[in-house]
């Protein structure tokens, strides 16, 4: 009993990691950005798609709404924030990471401070899409559990299509592998980077709200949701999609067992201890390329 | 050869990268007052054999020993504290220094608890930057200096160690007559002092002014050694630099028919990196369907005038297709335009397959068009058909030269640019090669501009040669004339 | 030595901006002396931060795991045994630089985004541990200690001043002598400064010793200053992250920038309290606007204009 709950709990928890930390990954892997503002883009999506859900009622609005607030924010991330120091010839190759840094992360700590004093910071729960309650193996679990890992995979899935299936997918992969390589055969790179981080806006903006509607989310939950992703794709190593996927199962069911089989107080440690373990004996993740 | 013992000796040296022997088996002794020339082509497996002196790289095998002590393996920092200097090839100063300050930290020792300076420090810093000098310019930075300087303050880097041993890496690229004549006084000064000087460039010209003896590489192996003119008259040496008694099949110029309006117009073209100047004045054209190689050594300027042409780095001076500048266009739009590049590097796409990377070039074409550009293209490098599926980066290096000059063919180019593509690869590979472009001229009205320091194989599919070198064009003409007018000069 | 000191225009300015600052006490309110007291230890604990970043070229994204390391050690100790304050501080002083040498020695032979991660993981487990060992350290709610430096506001704030400018002029000096000069070639060119005979790890090892021990004396006196220590204070990531800020935007490599940087942020921070959680938001967006327009920071532009001449 206890067992099918854990095991369904935490395949619903971890396929949520999942889909956040893919789009995290595509953005690292693809433009070489560590985007720290990731958390506030999940939250904002959230926020987005409760506050709209509550003045026009309809979840499926108010979730598209959050998808799109998601995209809208992310593709002006890349243009106010990550362009300009990228070709900025004021500071040196070397140290651009860490001012790419520090600026996403002040921009998301912007965008947590805007939604608190406009929304308030108080939790909010985004109207379910799915309601009601379904028996699994003897477990009742809400239906909106089973939609939020159905909707993850099927987004993953269709990021997998994407790249693997089609040539606009294919050219971004290309652009990830090496960026010059596709200039040389007349692709434009800049627009490559707006698509992908088009694309990494609607990944978030999808976790975000369906982490709403399950969990719920308040502008305190953004700097926690970064620092998982960023721990999840450490985990599975640094640019490998593969990998984040895995290290989001691994670290969803660490989550799960410890707060059900221990305390929820806990449930981030044991994740942390492995992710302590991993940066010891293979810096590289389990997957991971660079 | 001296009787005196050798200062720096390698013996047996072997270094591999994964698959690929750079070094084999090279062995040499430089006694101390003597400089050695150490030369050879890119790929040679020089770099590699200096790198193993000064510890960035650890050899696979053999030994290097330093007034007899072997340093193979040791960490860079304890080589060089035991008497071993390097002068870089490229300067490296610290930019928010002044130059004092930057010979200064060569001289301190490698102590934490240095926190006081010492005058005697400055005052043997002042004394070396007089020795190379540098004394007007002392209290600058970096930033505001001429670029001969900057390679000064690489000299006195080198020197704060009073190092028995020297090793300095193309001392002379991008430097005017006049400061190379200095700089060699310089060198031959050190070696005077009783130093062993390694001296590390492409040919054997370079280092003629200095060498007492000179030991040339290629592909990882000694092809000869001895004197500066016994190497200059070796024939394994000249087969290398030179070709000699290739045939060629040129085309005479006035049957082009673009006469008045070249296809491709590069006029006065001026690059600079920072300081250094990589292209001067440089102008050539090219007549639509002609096949034109550019001669020159690594560091010429070859890699530096492809990128200007596609767009990828900013220049002085015009370049045209067919009339029209193509200042203003991003790199993306030139090769859309059919102004394609098949780089030096290769730029494959390691983790996809032949397949994919071709298709990634084909993108552009209607299904069918690409169909049938791919079987063409099968036909002409067979084995890229073999290995479809195989990924990109498993590929031996000359199938990843064919997958990636049959790539830029897939996009149909007007012109096709083709940077180094011998670079590295066995003959046999390299006669495949030379097949493929033989059909290409025969069967095509395909525009070639082929960049090569390889000259057998620059020579005979090209009907016109320029030669680059320092990035100034010294010599254009035909192939046929090529080895009697701008041999000796190569060489 | 002494003369070339005596030159530097940044010194003499130092000199009188300290000055003037310690007469502050006599006419300035205590709210606004608590306030810059705590500003001055953020300005130690840029400064330290500094020496790692802006010369050793190593980002520590978990500057807090060695001020909550040294603040907690302190903390726990004089509430556990209550020994003389000065003991307390040595203590956190000594887990810090060991924790700076824990994190220090696998970190350093990591390369690119790794090290970053290694710091920011080090302050999430000791963030956690903080939380869960709640018996011992007052876990979420935090930690009071029976003693403090002072109960006068004027007292700690000279205090804290003092030991604002002692630990700048130390940091300083260091970099700017020839230690701080290897380091920095260590830094900006590790391959260089090898091939000159200089064992880079022992340098690097040695800035983060140094880094780590700055680090921990200002987060153990400031537990003292405080009275009490909280995750929230010390440890929590939002707090690194203003540390992070403070140097960037004061101007790396210029030490003396990073505690103008941090006691800016602070200042600003408070002055814009009213109006409640858009301070933040303009704290942050000024903070923005510093790093894509003005990467050299404020101390930075100076010295660039300084050196252009």
């Amino acid at each position: 009993m206890l067992l099918w709950q854990i095991l369904i709990d935490g395949f619903a928890i971890s396929s949520l990691y999942a889909l956040g930390a893919t789009g995290f990954t595509l953005i690292f892997g693809v433009s070489g950005v560590l985007n720290l503002s990731h958390g506030s883009l999940m939250v904002a999506a959230a926020v987005a798609a409760w506050a709209l859900g509550a003045s026009f009622g309809g979840s499926y609005v108010g979730a598209i709404f959050g998808a799109l607030v998601a995209l809208l924010l992310s593709v002006v991330t890349y243009f106010l924030v990550v362009r300009p120091l990228q070709q900025t010839k004021r500071i040196r190759e070397e140290e651009k990471e860490i001012f790419i840094l520090t600026a996403t992360l002040l921009w998301g700590i912007m965008i947590q401070e805007a939604i608190a004093y406009l929304f308030t910071n108080n939790a909010k729960t985004v109207l379910p899409i799915v309601g009601g309650v379904v028996t699994i193996a003897g477990v009742r679990t809400p239906a909106n559990e089973i939609f939020t890992a159905a909707i993850c995979w099927l987004a993953i899935g269709a990021l997998w299509l994407l790249v693997n299936r089609t040539q606009v997918g294919k050219t971004v992969l290309a652009a990830s592998m090496n960026p010059r390589g596709v200039t040389l055969l007349g692709v434009e790179l800049s627009i490559v980077y707006i698509a992908v981080w088009a694309i990494y806006g609607i990944l978030a903006g999808i976790a975000g709200v369906l982490l709403g509607m399950f969990l719920g989310v308040s502008s305190y939950s953004a700097g926690p949701l970064t620092a998982s992703a960023f721990s999840i794709v450490v985990l599975g190593g640094l640019g490998s999609v593969s990998g984040s996927l895995i290290a989001a199962y691994v670290v969803g069911y660490l989550e799960t067992l410890t707060a059900y089989l221990a305390s929820p107080a806990y449930r981030t440690i044991p994740a942390l201890l492995l992710l302590v373990v991993v940066m010891y004996i293979r810096p590289r993740g389990l997957l991971g390329r660079r | 050869m001296s009787a005196a013992p050798a200062r720096l000796e390698a013996n047996g040296l072997i270094k591999r990268y994964g698959g690929l022997v750079a070094v084999k088996d090279i062995s040499f002794k430089v006694a101390a007052g003597e400089i050695l020339g150490l030369i050879g082509p890119n790929g040679s497996g020089k770099s590699t054999v200096m790198k193993s002196i000064i510890g960035v790289e650890r050899p696979d095998g053999g030994s290097v020993r330093v007034d007899g002590t072997d340093v193979a393996g040791w960490p860079s920092h304890k080589i060089a504290r035991l008497g071993v200097g390097m002068v870089f090839q490229h300067s490296r100063p610290l930019h928010r220094q002044t130059v004092l300050e930057n010979i200064i930290l060569a001289l301190l020792p490698d102590r934490l608890l240095r926190l006081l300076p010492d005058p005697a420090i400055e005052e043997r810093a002042r004394a070396i930057a007089a020795r190379v000098g540098l004394s007007a310019v002392l209290h600058r930075r970096p930033a505001t200096l001429p670029f001969a300087d900057l390679r000064r303050i690489e000299v006195a880097k080198a020197l704060a160690r009073d190092p028995r041993v020297v090793l300095v890496d193309e001392p002379f690229a991008g430097l005017t007559a006049r400061e190379t004549a200095a700089f060699v006084r310089l060198i031959a000064e050190l070696r005077d002092d009783g130093r062993a000087i390694l001296l590390v460039d492409h040919n054997v010209k370079s280092v003629a002014a200095l060498a007492d003896r000179v030991f040339a590489m290629y592909v990882g192996e000694r092809i000869a050694e001895g004197s500066v003119e016994e190497v200059m008259r070796d024939e394994t040496v000249r087969r290398v630099y030179l070709g000699g008694g290739i045939e060629t099949a040129a085309r005479p110029e006035a049957g082009f028919r673009d006469a008045s309006v070249p296809f491709l117009q590069a006029d006065r073209v001026n690059v600079f990196y920072g300081k250094a100047q990589a292209l001067e004045d440089v102008s050539i054209h090219v007549h639509e369907g002609e096949f034109v190689s550019i001669v020159g050594l690594n560091g010429a300027g070859k890699t530096t005038l492809f990128n200007a042409i596609s767009g990828l780095l900013p220049y002085d001076g015009e370049i045209r297709r067919q009339g029209q500048s193509l200042r203003g266009r991003t790199p993306a739009a030139i090769a859309r335009g059919g102004l394609v590049q098949s780089p030096e590097g290769r730029e494959l796409f390691t983790d996809m397959t032949v397949r994919e990377n071709l298709d990634m070039g084909g993108q552009r074409l209607v299904k069918a068009a690409r169909a049938e550009r791919l079987e063409w293209l099968f036909d002409l490098f067979p084995i890229l058909k073999e290995r479809q599926s195989q990924a990109a980066g498993t590929l031996s290096g000359g199938e990843q030269q064919m997958l990636a000059i049959a790539r830029a063919l897939m996009m149909k180019p007007d012109l096709l640019i083709l940077d180094e593509p011998t670079l590295g690869l066995a003959p046999v590979i390299l006669a495949q090669i030379s097949k493929a472009l033989e059909r290409l001229r025969q069967t095509t009205s395909l525009t070639v501009i082929l960049g090569e320091q390889n000259v057998t194989f620059a020579l005979p599919h090209a009907d016109r040669v320029y030669v680059l070198e320092h990035g100034r064009i010294v010599w254009e003409g035909e192939p046929s004339r090529f080895a009697a007018e701008a041999g000796a000069a190569y060489l | 030595m002494l003369l070339r000191i005596l030159r530097s225009p940044a010194i003499w300015i130092a000199l009188i901006v300290v000055i003037i600052a310690a007469t502050l006490p006599l006419y300035v309110s205590g709210y606004v002396l608590g306030l810059l007291t705590i500003a001055y230890y953020f300005g130690v604990f840029s400064m330290a931060w500094d020496l790692l970043f802006g010369f050793a070229n190593e980002v520590n994204f978990g500057p807090t795991f060695l001020i909550g390391l040294g603040a907690y050690t302190a903390g726990i100790l004089d509430n556990l045994y209550q020994p003389p304050i000065w003991v307390c501080v040595l203590a956190g002083t000594s887990a810090a630089v060991v924790g700076g040498v824990i994190l220090a020695l696998p970190a350093l032979r990591l390369r690119g985004p790794y090290f970053g991660l290694t710091t920011l993981v080090a302050v999430l487990m000791l963030q956690n541990f903080v939380v869960v060992a709640a018996g011992l350290t007052g876990g979420e709610i935090g930690l009071t200690v029976p003693d403090v430096l002072s109960i006068d506001d004027k007292v700690n704030y000279w205090i804290a001043l003092g030991f604002m400018a002692i630990s700048g002029a130390a940091l300083y000096g260091l970099s700017r002598s020839p230690v701080g000069l290897i380091l920095q070639a260590s830094g900006q060119d590790p391959v260089q400064a090898a091939a000159l005979g200089f064992n880079v790890t022992k340098h690097k090892l040695a800035a983060f010793i140094v880094s780590a021990f700055f680090s921990g004396l200002a987060g153990a006196l400031m537990v003292f200053y405080l009275g009490a220590a909280s995750v929230g204070t010390f440890i929590d990531v939002t707090v690194g992250v203003q540390v992070i800020i403070g140097a960037v935007i004061g101007g790396r490599r210029t030490i003396l920038g990073a505690a103008i940087g941090a006691i800016f942020l602070i200042a600003m921070g408070e002055t814009l309290r009213p109006l409640g959680d858009l301070a933040t938001f303009i704290v942050s967006a000024m903070a923005l606007v510093v790093v894509l327009l003005f990467p050299s920071g404020f101390v930075g532009m100076i010295a660039r204009r300084r050196e252009a001449t």
